[in-house]
């Protein structure tokens, strides 16, 4: 079919991924930076659930397992992170429980949840529509890295708090898992490949328009 | 000069990085951004003064990297003792208390990647105002944007904020210059990362090229 906007690709031309010039995909490498040319990342989809899928399966225990363990007078407790965002909405620090759930809770989900949606569109599972789904994925790559505060809190706690007999706090098995859930969403999301999700548009049959301002005449 | 300078020959063509639309290149005055027709996406910007505002904050956060790690962040007073928070403190206490991986992660994503951005970013920019390009240029300006998504100065930012009000209740605590040193790291790469678009500094450094 005669896409209504010409594609690179169907020139046999890629933007490179890391300068962005424009060369035919023959060459193999970038002419100006000499990174390797795509006309899509190789094998987006199967990467991307790869690694949404180990995210998804390290964030069970990263709510379950103890983030840091506060050993005060001999009294151990260990905390995990719904524990400590509870301990901040019940002692009326309403703002800070918001970040934290926001960051720890909120964010991971909403990505695992956001990529699986854009793999099964990008597959042509469900309808496409790339202008809503990529602002999902903008949204999603924009705040990947937030969700890394609870991890810095544990390490400045264990950092700071480090009074002999008085009160210690070592880090927990939680903190690794969820350290494992941010950095594998970073990058599932980064090896997920937008231009899929217009391909799949385009590919529809030519009775659903494909955008309502078509120049064609 | 309106726009930087143009490689000479071969097609001059933009490919949109979300939707792949092909779109022929067209000169920008200062200030202006090219967008693309299909799904809006941002497809090249012209920003002033991009190499002079790019070397500058880079140098300015360099600098201030100099008190982020000689002064402590937070300063906690319990119990006759005196603790200091520093990053590099931080990372060492994670690695000592048997968490050596998240220990690394906070050298990696607090210390390297803004050094790697800011030096990378002198390195390149500042011989590029001067029309040179030193040894390597591409290679660092390549590690430069795989960098740029792993910078998380803003993140331990808040980080520090969230663990003094948990430390508030336990002791005294009071902010150091480290803190506020490294809020000026933060706004300084903000800067800096602002100031330059992608498509600009590859031109430059393609025109440049001995």
């Amino acid at each position: 079919m005669s896409a209504p906007f010409p594609k690179a690709a169907d020139r046999g031309l890629a933007g490179c991924h890391t300068c962005g010039r424009v060369s035919p995909v023959a060459l193999g490498r970038c002419p100006r930076c000499g990174s390797r040319l795509h006309l899509r990342k190789p094998a987006s989809i199967e990467g991307t659930i790869a690694l949404m899928a180990a995210a998804a399966a390290l964030y069970i225990p990263s709510h379950l397992l103890p983030i840091m363990t506060v050993m005060e007078l001999g009294a151990v407790t260990h905390n995990t992170i719904i524990g400590g965002m509870l301990t901040f909405w019940r002692s009326g620090a309403y703002p800070i429980a918001i970040v934290i759930f926001t960051a720890s809770i909120l964010i991971p989900f909403l990505k695992i949840a956001a990529l699986s949606w854009l793999c099964a569109a990008a597959t042509g599972k469900v309808h496409p529509s790339p202008a809503a789904l990529g602002r999902i994925y903008w949204f999603t790559e924009l705040l990947g890295r937030w969700s890394m505060i609870d991890i810095f809190v544990v390490g400045i706690m264990v950092s700071v708090v480090q009074l002999g007999n008085y009160m210690t706090v070592t880090p927990g098995p939680g903190a690794l898992a969820f350290a494992g859930v941010v950095v594998l969403t970073m990058f599932a999301a980064m090896r997920f490949e937008p231009r899929l999700l217009w391909d799949r548009l385009d590919d529809l049959p030519a009775a659903t328009p494909p955008n309502p301002t078509n120049p064609e005449p | 000069m309106s726009s930087w300078p143009k490689p000479p020959g071969g097609a001059r063509h933009s490919a949109c990085h979300f939707c792949d639309t092909l779109h022929r290149f067209s000169t920008l005055e200062e200030g202006m951004a090219a967008r693309c027709v299909r799904c809006g996406g941002l497809l090249y910007q012209n920003r002033p003064a991009s190499l002079a505002r790019a070397s500058a904050f880079s140098l300015a956060a360099l600098l201030l990297m100099v008190p982020v790690h000689a002064f402590p962040f937070l300063t906690m007073d319990a119990a006759t003792m005196r603790r200091n928070l520093t990053l590099a403190g931080a990372a060492t206490s994670l690695m000592e208390e048997g968490a050596p991986i998240l220990g690394a992660s906070i050298i990696l994503f607090t210390i390297v990647t803004p050094l790697v951005l800011a030096g990378g970013m002198i390195y390149v920019c500042l011989p590029l105002m001067f029309g040179r390009v030193f040894p390597g240029s591409f290679t660092v300006a390549k590690w430069m944007y795989r960098s740029e998504p792993w910078n998380m100065v803003e993140v331990f930012l808040l980080g520090v904020l969230v663990s003094l009000l948990k430390l508030a209740k336990v002791a005294d605590v009071h902010f150091g210059i480290g803190f506020w040193a490294f809020s000026g790291v933060m706004l300084c790469m903000a800067g800096a990362v602002a100031g330059i678009d992608r498509e600009e500094l590859w031109d430059r450094l393609e025109v440049a090229k001995p």
